[in-house]
């Protein structure tokens, strides 16, 4: 089935061969980069091979527009579990031995307390470092409502707070349907500033978001085009 | 495309690292914060549940925070703490006896392909990364989603560069079987 002129042993060619997934990625030295080029030059089943690599790489390394991104919760809770090991090991030499993750299959209250209270992602890079300053995660953050406090992004057109268990596959999903995206958030009580994709009315998005269970809250930010009564 | 940190980066990781083998917990939490979209990108492809994501990533760095005073500068930073990440996984992967803990391909979408197209190739692709064995999932992830080249997923993942070859072939093959019409041939060719 190989038509391979190249005259390679059967070991050759599976180690040519072994070398295309990171022809695909990228990372190949220039060595090896030309040598899989000179191969596929000849080879068939390697360069049927390189489109099923290439079909893999593609579906996995598409990012998803929502992604997850630290909260100060969460810096609450590695700086609880660091307490509790303190109080094992006063030193950072320290045992994990007594500490059991939630995924292991018991849950701690506290954080399963601190959990559903967590907004669950946000999406396309453009928040960050500023939602707070390392070191200051023990301090509770202050009460706000959702109308008021932080400044709002630019294009921002909706707020909303969504379900605390909420996936990124149905955020997503409502996201899509309602031509918004995530430009800023979530704050410290859980609000994700939104932002259109399409040319779908604000008031229409709006109405598509509060007919899902899972969106908790949604609000225009935009003026009224009747302005105040 | 290799996520290598800059220089820069990789002095600043090692400044933190230091200072939080002396027990420095702000130290910990600047690199926390800096790893975390990272790893929290690579966990997104085994579960779509953040609780999960973070208890993995929070286990991940009291692991980093007692062993700072172990790194040996024999590695990256970055390399070390994929590592710690990798074997958090593996565990809770091997725990959970399936290899994803919630499928995560539904979360990827492609604007402008086929619906039904791309539907076929990411139920294609979730039942294929479904059969593979913890360590080969790891591996296709390591190297087409998050970019590393063959050298770092070894030094990861703590076993030889030929080990992490033979498990992307064998994994790729395990893929290659769900999809024939990819490699240009039909079944009955196989």
């Amino acid at each position: 089935m190989t038509q391979n002129p190249l005259p390679l042993t059967d070991e050759q060619h599976a180690e040519i061969a072994a070398l295309l997934p990171w022809y695909v990625n990228g990372t190949l030295d220039d060595s090896g980069r030309h040598r899989l080029d000179r191969h596929l030059d000849t080879c068939a089943s390697c360069r049927a091979d390189l489109q099923l690599d290439l079909q893999i790489h593609r579906r996995i390394s598409s990012n998803p527009s929502v992604e997850f991104i630290p909260t100060k919760a969460s810096l609450q809770r590695l700086n609880q579990s660091l307490d509790a090991l303190s109080q094992e090991a006063p030193e950072p030499s320290r045992t994990l031995s007594n500490l059991r993750p939630a995924w292991r299959g018991g849950r701690p209250a506290l954080f399963a307390a601190a959990a559903a209270l967590i907004p669950l992602a946000v999406g396309m890079g453009v928040l960050g470092s500023n939602l707070w300053k390392p070191g200051d995660s023990r301090s509770p953050a202050p009460y706000r409502t959702v109308t008021t406090g932080e400044p709002h992004p630019a294009d921002e057109v909706i707020r909303a707070v969504f379900a605390p268990s909420i996936t990124i596959s149905e955020m997503q999903s409502i996201l899509d349907e309602a031509g918004l995206r995530i430009v800023a958030g979530p704050s410290a009580a859980g609000v994700y500033s939104l932002a259109a994709t399409s040319e779908k009315p604000v008031d229409a998005s709006l109405a598509l978001l509060r007919a899902h269970v899972a969106v908790r809250f949604a609000e225009s930010t935009q003026p009224s085009p009747a302005g105040p009564p | 495309m290799s996520p290598v940190p800059r220089p820069s980066t990789q002095h600043s990781d090692a400044r933190s690292l230091a200072a939080i083998a002396d027990g420095d917990r702000q130290a910990l939490e600047s690199l926390y914060l800096a790893y975390h979209r990272r790893l929290a990108r690579f966990l997104s492809r085994f579960t779509s549940q953040y609780e999960t994501v973070e208890e993995i990533i929070n286990d991940t760095f009291l692991t980093v925070w007692t062993g700072a005073r172990e790194f040996r500068h024999a590695s990256q930073v970055s390399t070390w703490i994929f590592g710690i990440a990798y074997r958090t996984t593996l565990k809770a992967l091997r725990r959970q006896k399936q290899h994803a803990l919630v499928d995560p391909l539904d979360a990827c979408g492609e604007p402008g392909s086929d619906p039904s197209e791309l539907a076929d190739v990411r139920d294609w692709l979730s039942q294929g990364l479904a059969r593979l064995s913890a360590e080969q999932r790891l591996t296709v992830e390591l190297a087409y989603h998050m970019g590393y080249s063959v050298e770092e997923i070894a030094e990861i993942t703590a076993v030889p560069v030929g080990t992490v070859k033979a498990r992307m072939f064998h994994a790729r093959e395990k893929l290659r079987r769900h999809l024939p019409e990819l490699r240009g041939y039909g079944p009955d060719e196989e």
